[in-house]
């Protein structure tokens, strides 16, 4: 179900052609809320969740580059070692078009097992019209209700198993919050 | 201020209609979305003409 150009939303915009520069660079998927919102979830946002795999320097100014060639900036710096220090000491970046201030790109780097799972097992799904790779739906679910916890979250969370019922593996949701309790949260709920 | 029940309700009610409605959501949605970032460019755009509003913009997303 492809959205018609008139369908797509400011978000949708930014996000494709954000990504059709990231792809030519590495793996990444989009993360959270934006999984709900392109499915129609009705809360505002101003920055879209990226985890990229994990580059070298020097791959990853090759990106940065080509984002600034393409109409984007970093809100960090423009200096691709500055942003990078931010990135390997797992810190989030943003980005945005040039001279916007929104919406905002935050992209992070795969930081552990999880990340590494998320990026294995992405998807691509038609519902949301876009053609872009998503975190899987079992991880956005496990992730919003066991981790997250807000109620926008747990709200996000509500939205994709009505939207997705039938459609996804509950067996894969426990088994995902069963890691993100061992990986992320010392074994605790 | 805590949400009550009606507000996930609410989110129930419409998660349903984009269920069953797959064409004629993306309009409503649309709308709802892109209002807020208009809304919110108009606002940012403001600011950042302000003294020190671009330093402010960058404190507020970095929350």
């Amino acid at each position: 179900m492809k959205r018609e150009v008139s369908d797509k939303t400011i978000l949708d915009e930014f996000v494709e052609d954000f990504v059709k520069v990231v792809e030519r660079h590495c793996n990444y998927i989009v993360v959270s809320g934006f999984v709900a919102i392109a499915h129609g979830r009705s809360r505002g946002t101003e920055d879209i969740d990226m985890i990229l795999e994990k580059l070298s320097l020097k791959d990853f100014d090759k990106l940065h580059v080509d984002l600034l060639k393409n109409g984007f900036e970093c809100m960090q710096s423009g200096d691709s070692k500055v942003i990078y220090d931010y990135l390997i000491n797992v810190t989030s970046v943003r980005y945005v078009r040039e001279g916007e201030f929104l919406p905002e790109m935050e992209i992070k780097f795969a930081k552990d097992e999880i990340d590494y799972y998320q990026l294995a097992t992405k998807v691509k799904l038609p519902l949301s019209g876009l053609d872009i790779w998503f975190s899987s739906i079992e991880m956005n679910i496990a992730f919003k209700e066991e981790y997250l916890k807000s109620d926008k979250d747990l709200e996000d969370a509500r939205h994709l198993r009505i939207i997705y019922k039938d459609k996804f593996s509950e067996e894969e949701v426990n088994k995902i919050k069963k890691d993100i309790r061992r990986v992320r949260m010392n074994g605790k709920r | 201020m805590v949400r009550d029940k009606s507000h996930m309700e609410q989110v129930e009610r419409w998660a349903n209609f984009i269920r069953e409605n797959p064409d004629k959501w993306k309009k409503q949605h649309k709308k709802f979305i892109d209002a807020q970032i208009i809304m919110s460019r108009r606002f940012y755009d403001k600011l950042s003409k302000t003294k020190k509003g671009r330093k402010k913009i960058i404190l507020l997303r970095d929350k």
